[in-house]
């Protein structure tokens, strides 16, 4: 643990009891557990409740080193104080992955657990999402999902926030000893990665955070444990998204070919040209039978085959299959980690997991390298070579096409110029003219161009190179 | 699909989802609603109602299992209540664990049947192959090794039987080990693309492509004629196919020569694809070397159902006649194309499809009986890609001494933990330990136990120590991460088995969570 596992002196009642006879367990209450002779004396409201013989099978790993573990690793009270009264852990995202992970952190023992969610609840989600309900509904995920999670596992404090990731500062993020992530979005992944890089000061140790992070498709996961500064963070395994599927504009409108071009030509040409101003909630039912029935009438007229609602959904909603199955297997690999590093019980993941269930259990586990020209963790300038009649514009839309970059929105700059700058209006509007200029005229041998990104804490140092 | 004659309006009112699909739709997208009604049929049994089984449970009852059993005459104990999500805490304890797991279980999904046996001893079952055979599968975890012994016995003495699906762990150790009879499936999700006969074209094919005179063409469209037919009718403009690394970059080098402006993409996708020109898309080695050969002997009924066996056979004798290749699968992949000359290529591979389906469906022998049309076209769809699994009896990799020397050399970390798996429940039985939450053991009685599985005079590797050692640390620990990822990988298996889509894991996998990898026994 980087922050160090300071000794938490605990009432042997509470935890050093676990060898008590089976006949006090079994007349063992509830409203037993709150009487201050069973409590501990510790002084966090939240290390209450544990029962003699709680933590019997995980206290096995707990009292006892393995022959591969830590010679470091504080055997017994020790370390059980500091992850059941000290430890504070986030958990990002409280859906399919979200949902597993905080079951198996508050069984595991961590008993201090915050979980942000901006999403509510949909039927769809109930297929995996097991602490929700059909009456749930509607309701927060973070909301409900602590509140089960409370009532389940007695004594584990769930402090759930109801929005963005965005919203929180770096004093928010310093409070924790980790972050696991279970999203769906790139995005919101890169934001957390890069911020939790932003936040390591070399003269405190208490500023890197772990962040471990899963992620699941089908039948397919990975789960991965990012030091910041130190290992390979998110920013670096860019390239190995897969690039998403993008239909040429020509094609929907021209030549369509399958039943994916018509429904993108009824969401991207149609929708705008007939609903004007309204916006397309791919939520609402009656927007997805809208254009389902666009697409279902240009189809018909090209005489292409295959074009269902389910498919309409699942093109305009970028749909992708999960399961419960595979996200119990991502999510506990993701908080076995938590648990190791939180204990050095035994050694983490160095650092990436990957998972494919098709085709038998197969897994590879590897270590995935930092990247020197990571615009997050690198450093170092990133080499680009173009030729010298290439606009600023043409640039931009070159970074914002890079698969290892996929920068959104970049405003560029040089020590002495402001190249773009997307924000404020007023520069925006005084930089606007550079766009159609080239970048040799602009940027003079061989100087740095600074480019940062309004949507991530990002700051890509590039060197241009002339063919 | 609809029909032409359909009115718009009244497809949409049918088109929108119901509340099921709209609850299971995620998992629709993988397994359709083919797989979906398999696993509303499908009956298990799990045999106790520890935190890795109610974990596997909790992963097919979301899903829409149609009935599960948990038989377990254990009550809940204070170690239980602290590691299993599916009892309620102190409130659990001394309650029957299995109907207190069944209860909080079926709160997941109402569309779930489940019930608890709590007044048989697990003992009683494992040799009652009556009271087995009510189930599609049973799931086992860390049973006693005479009990697993007499329960994959039993369901290994006929092909009718349950699926076996076992599971054994320790800690941060673990195995999983399927026992089934010869398991076929005809829709594997591979991803390896079936034939686009270019090397091989059809007739219909072969004629359209050389007919095409892209001298003359308009140019619009010939920027939009499909990669297929120019690769084919390049070709066939040659003496034969290209065989040397000259002859083929000569012929990657006409095909750009064929553009009549340098931004036809089409052109370029051929280029790409040059290689099809003189690649065979053989047929699979699955078919030709473990189905084919046993059709009449080790696959032939009832091993497999009549139907697939009818199919399997009459793709044989397809496969047999001139030009010795695979029915045709009517999915073209998309390419730079214009609508009409996409359209038109597609309904010469629907034509095709369809001859050779008729052809393929008199080649099914009688005794198959009445083959449902949609299960034809399913096959043909997938023909490149079925399998069938043949399965073992759980057991058998140990008691061949070849396999284990086999992998003592090339998966000497698997098999370290394999025997000290099978070692630590051995000796938990033994000591009369079973059920117990906080049993020891004492490596020297498992050291002999473990060398007692090796040939004489083999020496204890490092990996073999210390996956003896990490199992002493925790001989009976379910410990809450290992039993979740347990529960998914178990639950994937019994999906795949039961939906009979995807490919399940043969041999022991073997799952490490310190190193947090998995690897295979076979």
């Amino acid at each position: 643990m980087p922050s160090g596992c300071p000794c938490v002196s605990l009432d042997a009642s509470c935890v050093s009891a676990s060898h008590s006879s089976a006949s006090v367990t079994q007349s063992y209450s509830l409203t037993q557990a709150h009487k201050p002779t069973i409590m501990a004396t510790v002084a966090e409201p939240n290390a209450i409740v544990d029962w003699p013989d709680r933590y019997a099978h995980i206290d096995q790993i707990l009292e006892n080193a393995g022959p591969r573990t830590d010679p470091a690793f504080a055997a017994g009270d020790e370390v059980k104080g500091f992850l059941r009264t000290q430890a504070k852990v986030l958990v990002i995202g409280a859906g399919g992955l979200g949902c597993e992970i905080l079951a198996n952190l508050a069984l595991t023992g961590f008993k201090d657990i915050h979980v942000i969610d901006m999403d509510t609840i949909d039927v769809s989600n109930l297929n995996r999402q097991f602490l929700f309900r059909p009456k749930d509904v509607g309701k927060s995920k973070a909301n409900c999902a602590a509140e089960f999670i409370m009532k389940r596992v007695p004594g584990v404090v769930v402090t759930p926030y109801f929005g963005k990731i965005q919203d929180k500062d770096e004093d928010y993020y310093m409070q924790f000893n980790l972050v696991i992530c279970g999203l769906d979005s790139v995005e919101a992944r890169r934001w957390m990665s890069a911020t939790l890089v932003n936040m390591v000061d070399p003269e405190n140790p208490e500023s890197l955070k772990p962040l471990i992070d899963g992620g699941t498709e089908g039948f397919k996961g990975q789960a991965r444990v990012i030091l910041p500064t130190i290992t390979s963070c998110y920013e670096c395994s860019l390239d190995m998204l897969n690039k998403q599927t993008v239909f040429p504009i020509c094609t929907i409108a021209n030549t369509p070919r399958l039943p994916e071009h018509c429904i993108e030509w009824a969401s991207v040409l149609e929708w705008p040209r007939i609903q004007a101003d309204k916006k397309l909630d791919t939520d609402d039912p009656d927007h997805i039978n809208w254009l389902y029935t666009k697409a279902l009438a240009r189809a018909k007229e090209f005489k292409i085959e295959g074009v269902t609602w389910s498919l309409t959904q699942g093109v305009v909603k970028h749909i992708i299959p999960a399961i419960a199955s595979t996200n119990a297997i991502i999510a506990a690999a993701c908080c076995n980690e938590a648990f190791k590093i939180a204990t050095t019980s035994a050694a983490f993941l160095n650092n990436y997991f990957m998972l494919i269930g098709t085709e038998g259990i197969y897994s590879y586990t590897f270590e995935h390298e930092k990247r020197p020209d990571c615009p997050v963790c690198g450093g170092e300038a990133l080499e680009m070579t173009i030729s010298a009649d290439l606009t600023l514009e043409e640039l931009i839309e070159l970074l914002q096409e890079k698969q290892d970059i996929q920068i959104k929105k970049p405003s560029l700059s040089t020590a002495d110029t402001q190249l773009y700058l997307q924000a404020p209006p007023q520069l925006e509007a005084a930089t606007r003219p550079n766009l159609l200029k080239k970048v040799s005229e602009l940027v003079k041998g061989d100087a740095a161009i600074t480019v940062t990104s309004s949507t991530l804490p990002f700051n890509l140092t590039l060197r241009i190179v002339y063919n | 699909m609809t029909t032409e004659s359909q009115d718009i309006s009244d497809v949409i009112t049918s088109a929108a989802p119901d509340a099921k699909t709209r609850r299971y739709d995620r998992q629709l997208r993988l397994w359709a609603s083919t797989g979906q009604a398999r696993l509303e049929e499908a009956r298990l049994l799990v045999l106790s109602a520890s935190a890795t089984s109610t974990s596997i449970l909790k992963n097919l009852v979301l899903p829409g299992v149609g009935h599960f059993t948990i038989l377990d005459d254990a009550i809940t104990s204070a170690a239980d209540a602290g590691n299993n999500f599916f009892l309620e805490g102190p409130s659990s304890i001394g309650k029957p664990r299995a109907q207190e797991a069944v209860r909080l279980l079926l709160e997941l999904n109402d569309g779930v049947v489940g019930e608890a046996i709590t007044d048989k001893p697990i003992s009683t079952v494992v040799g009652d192959l009556e009271f087995l055979s009510k189930y599609t599968i049973v799931i086992a975890h860390n049973l006693p090794p005479s009990q697993l012994d007499t329960l994959s016995k039993s369901l290994w003495s006929t092909a009718s039987a349950p699926i076996l699906l076992t599971v054994n762990s320790s800690g941060f150790l673990a195995e999983i080990f399927i026992q089934h009879a010869p398991h076929p499936i005809i829709e594997s999700h591979t991803e390896s693309l079936p034939s686009l006969r270019i090397y091989d074209p059809f007739p219909a094919l072969l004629e359209y492509s050389k007919g095409l005179d892209l001298d003359n063409m308009d140019p619009t469209v010939h920027a939009h004629v499909p990669y297929i037919p120019i690769l084919i009718h390049a070709r066939s403009r040659l003496d034969g196919i290209p065989k040397t690394s000259e002859e083929k970059a000569a012929f990657k080098k006409s095909l750009l020569e064929l553009k009549k402006k340098q931004d036809e993409e089409n052109f370029d996708e051929a280029y790409a694809q040059a290689y099809r020109v003189w690649a065979p898309t053989p047929i699979p080695s699955n078919l030709t070397q473990h189905i084919f050969p046993h059709l009449e002997d080790k696959l032939a009924p009832p091993v497999l159902p009549p139907s697939i066996h009818g199919l399997l056979v009459a793709l044989k004798r397809f496969t047999e006649r001139e030009p010795h290749v695979l029915p045709l699968s009517p999915a073209l992949p998309d390419m730079k194309a214009s609508t009409e000359s996409y359209i038109h290529l597609q309904r010469m591979y629907k034509d095709r499809f369809n001859t050779d389906k008729e052809v393929l469906k008199s080649l099914i022998p009688e005794e198959a009986g009445d083959i449902p049309d949609d299960l034809v076209d399913t096959f043909i769809k997938n023909a490149h890609g079925v399998q069938v699994v043949i399965g073992e009896q759980y057991g058998a990799f140990d008691k061949d001494p070849s396999r284990i020397a086999n992998a003592l050399e090339i998966a000497p970390k698997d098999l370290g933990v394999h025997l000290a798996l099978q070692a630590v429940r051995e000796e938990i039985e033994a000591a009369g330990k079973s059920g117990d939450a906080l049993a020891r053991v004492e490596r020297e009685a498992l050291t002999k136990r473990v060398l007692a599985k090796l040939a004489k005079g083999t020496e204890l590797s490092e990996e073999i120590e210390e996956a003896i050692g990490e199992v002493i640390r925790a001989p009976v620990a379910d410990i809450p991460n290992t039993a979740a990822m347990l529960g998914g990988m178990v639950a994937q298996e019994a999906i795949k088995m039961i939906t009979r889509q995807y490919v399940p894991q043969s041999g022991y996998c073997v799952v490490d969570c310190i190193d947090m990898r998995t690897g295979v026994l076979v």
